[in-house]
């Protein structure tokens, strides 16, 4: 053990050191181009959404279960966000939680009440809203109304960023939710055997994770402005990659840090970022993606403590 | 006798800060049974599991018959004749018990690439037959048998191939007196056979009877080698502790009158194939012990008053009239529960020391939880139950089972529950950590706490409880007042 304290040093260390190898390591071969103020500004912008849609994964993955149907799920709140803005823009926000909530709810449902592997309920939610998003984009994109693009600035956006952030990080640190969360994705029997309400708890983060997804889909929304069948497409990936990045153990637990969603999703966007200017084609971006995530799974696996993910 | 087998030199052995095995150097003799004995913690199973290649050691050598050897795994451990039957569960689910037998040995059966079933089936029922577990089928799933008849199953497939070295650790606490005698038989027969039996146990009468000669450890230090018949219980008591322990083990009191306030009681509760209409009532100040066969349905009975049964039908109520039907208005109402199945139903096992004595208090706390406030507390009772660990930050699978238990202590005397429901307290401990609980267990009583105490072991019962009720096949089959002259044959009389 001697290995695995060091091992769990490491855990905390290595993605804020892999952040910085990354921003210094592209600053070198792109010349200084990727650390300049307007771009940095530009990869800033496209944080918001993801760090947002993150979050409710990450109380996801912490009871060691998983959600792949995020990124559709983003593409129908989007649809919903959209279509409601012509509208009203408030109502667009709450249309867009509340449609989250739902498709949330019916991901909480199949795999707490009907005890089917989330694993397998999200994916098939990922096909199957994908399919909505498909069918009701198929004559034309839905349009948000024009006038949303004015929210489109930085000092809003990041406000409202770190504002959702902050909810989740005093709701995860300060309140019983945090150590509920890893509790169960530590050893859900025990759990129960400890007063937790494990199946409410479930349910109730799945609705918050759609939730959360739907209010993203807003800000996805200000920046877009419309939706295509592609909307939200691959999202689900770009979460795991990003949290997993991050230092977030792929089977949840007592490792679950809440930090590892802003290290993960700043460092996913430096590296994407940074292929992108060195110019690589979208294929090679997705291979050496693919390398890296693979590698980072690897260093970070607890193999002592592997389990099946719920 | 006499005749040296296995040489083990400095074996040496650390988890992080943790030095497990310090430095051991043993001998073991053909035809012998040597006892390792030690409190938890001490390092005995870490040194046999390094044997059995289930650890890999940092230093040392094992010389065996001669030969230098370097178990990779069990497996490999077994072609070099070593066996070893463990604590909790060694089988796999799933799988026929022919299968579990022959697991990893399966090649023998193979011929041209295709597995002879039939014929594997065959060799592992003429073994059942021999060993005399005839009423066991070869070919059944082994999820259709019992904890108890797993473990010999496991006896079967740890010592059918003869090999010179089989390692017991702590098999004998998971079963009852008949699986023990089983177990106890084929010891001696290996031993007759030229073979050497390592032999761990916390029941140091079984050890004094059966053993040839017993080695101490004491935190990851050799203490001793002896032989059997040259010491008592208690000199070996003062070795495996370092110093003398006091008289008192159980209590001692008798003849005091319990309260006749209700705490607790259970009306008709069943639970299909497990509990039959049982009635029980708990009492203010009492410790009522729960007694039987391991699979007469008592350790249901913990969980159905905790609320945690499924298809219960019956009542469950408080002093007060309130019901308990679930987990969470149970621990609401000052109702603590420590599960048989530690690692599972107790412990979150992938979690750190502080997290798990707070999970239940943290409702308590407020909405706004403060981490140092909560360091604080899990430091305060881990420290009160002196659970051995190098801080509340230490994840709890890496701690001993006395250790592990204390953590479950801590939690409900830190959450400062009413009704405790204890199932097999002292199960897989030593005797300083059991001296500990027994110690908590009358202090408890007398701050007028009600303790309901299930146990498989007799003296525990016999020693504790102000009541006994033994179970069989589910029903409540007698009931005993505290006595001096209450004996161990009128307990099991009411068992079988």
């Amino acid at each position: 053990m001697k290995n695995k304290i060091n091992r769990s040093t490491i855990r905390e260390i290595l993605p804020v050191a892999g952040l910085v190898f990354v921003i210094v390591l592209f600053a070198i071969l792109t010349e200084g181009r990727i650390v300049n103020p307007t771009n940095l500004k530009l990869l800033l912008s496209q944080t918001y959404m993801l760090a947002i849609a993150c979050m409710g994964v990450f109380f996801v993955m912490s009871m060691g279960c998983l959600d792949f149907s995020q990124g559709s799920l983003m593409g129908v709140t989007c649809i919903v966000v959209c279509y409601l803005s012509n509208i009203n823009l408030f109502l667009a926000i709450i249309g867009g939680i509340v449609a989250g909530g739902l498709l949330g709810a019916v991901n909480g449902y199949f795999h707490v009440v009907r005890k089917i592997p989330s694993f397998i309920v999200t994916n098939c939610m990922m096909y199957a809203l994908r399919g909505v998003v498909a069918y009701l984009t198929t004559k034309s994109p839905v349009y948000a109304v024009s006038t949303i693009s004015n929210l489109n600035t930085m000092p809003f956006m990041l406000t409202i960023t770190l504002v959702v952030l902050a909810i989740g990080f005093f709701f995860y640190k300060f309140t019983s939710l945090g150590a509920n969360l890893k509790a169960i994705g530590a050893g859900e029997k025990a759990a129960r055997f400890a007063g937790i309400k494990v199946e409410k708890t479930k349910f109730l983060v799945y609705v918050a994770a759609g939730a959360i997804t739907g209010f993203a889909a807003f800000i996805n929304a200000i920046k877009v402005g419309s939706v295509t069948s592609t909307g939200g497409n691959q999202l689900e990936t770009q979460i795991l990659i990003a949290l997993v990045l991050g230092g977030m153990p792929i089977s949840g637990g007592a490792k679950s840090r809440f930090t590892n969603i802003i290290v993960g999703v700043l460092l996913y966007k430096f590296l994407t970022t940074g292929l992108v200017m060195l110019g690589f084609t979208t294929a090679m971006q997705q291979l050496i993606q693919g390398i890296v995530f693979l590698i980072v799974v690897f260093l970070f696996s607890d193999r002592e403590s592997i389990q099946v993910i719920k | 006798m006499g005749e040296l087998l296995l040489k083990a030199e400095n074996i040496d052995k650390s988890f992080g800060l943790t030095h497990a095995v310090k430095n051991v150097s043993l001998e073991f003799n053909k035809g012998e049974i040597h006892a390792l004995i030690g409190e938890n913690g001490s390092g005995k199973s870490t040194f046999t599991n390094m044997l059995c290649g289930i650890y890999t050691m940092d230093g040392g050598t094992f010389t065996l018959d001669g030969e230098e050897v370097h178990p990779k795994n069990q497996v490999d451990a077994n072609h070099h004749g070593i066996a070893i039957i463990v604590q909790e569960l060694g089988t796999l689910s799933g799988l026929t018990v022919a299968e579990n037998i022959f697991l990893g040995n399966e090649d023998q059966f193979i011929k041209f690439g295709i597995k002879n079933t039939a014929a594997m089936n065959k060799k592992a029922q003429e073994l059942l037959n021999e060993y005399g577990f005839s009423r066991i089928s070869a070919t059944a799933v082994i999820d259709n048998y019992n904890f108890e008849d797993r473990k010999l199953i496991e006896i079967v497939k740890a010592t059918y191939f003869h090999p010179k070295i089989v390692v017991v650790d702590e098999t004998t606490t998971a079963l009852n007196q008949s699986g023990r005698d089983e177990l106890f038989k084929h010891m001696l027969r290996i031993r007759d056979e030229g073979s050497c039996v390592i032999f761990i146990s916390h029941d140091l009468g079984e050890v004094l009877h059966y053993s040839d000669r017993i080695s101490i450890l004491r935190d990851g230090d050799f203490i001793a080698t002896i032989n059997a018949d040259d010491v008592n219980e208690d000199e070996l008591k003062r070795l495996m502790v370092g110093r003398e322990l006091g008289d008192r083990y159980y209590r001692t009191d008798y003849g005091e009158k319990v309260s006749d306030e209700v705490v607790l009681s259970l009306k008709d509760v069943s639970v299909p194939g497990e509990l039959d209409h049982v009635n029980l009532e708990l009492h203010k100040g009492e410790i009522l012990g729960i007694g039987g066969l391991s699979d007469c349905g008592m350790h249901e009975l913990g969980k159905a008053a905790f609320g945690a049964s499924y298809d219960r039908t019956g009542t469950v109520t408080l002093g007060d009239g309130t019901p308990i039907n679930d987990i969470n208005t149970a621990i609401n109402h000052s109702m603590a529960y420590a599960s048989k199945d530690r690692d599972n139903e107790s412990l979150v096992i992938n979690d750190t020391i502080q997290d798990n004595i707070t999970l239940p208090s943290m409702r308590d706390m407020g909405f706004l939880l403060s981490g140092k406030k909560m360091k604080e507390f899990a430091n305060k009772y881990a420290k009160m139950m002196s659970v051995k660990m190098v801080n509340v930050d230490q994840f709890v699978s890496n701690l001993s089972g006395g250790n592990k238990q204390k953590v479950v202590l801590a939690r409900w005397i830190g959450k400062g529950s009413d009704i405790l429901i204890l199932d097999s307290p002292t199960r897989g401990i030593d005797v300083m950590v059991k001296a500990d609980i027994y110690d908590l267990m009358d202090r408890m009583r007398k701050e007028g706490k009600a303790v309901l105490m299930i146990s498989e072991e007799i003296m525990e019962l016999l020693g504790m409880s102000d009541r006994i009720v033994i179970m069989r096949d589910g029903k409540v089959s007698g009931e005993f007042t505290r006595s001096p002259d209450l004996s161990e044959e009128s307990l099991i009389d009411k068992m079988v």
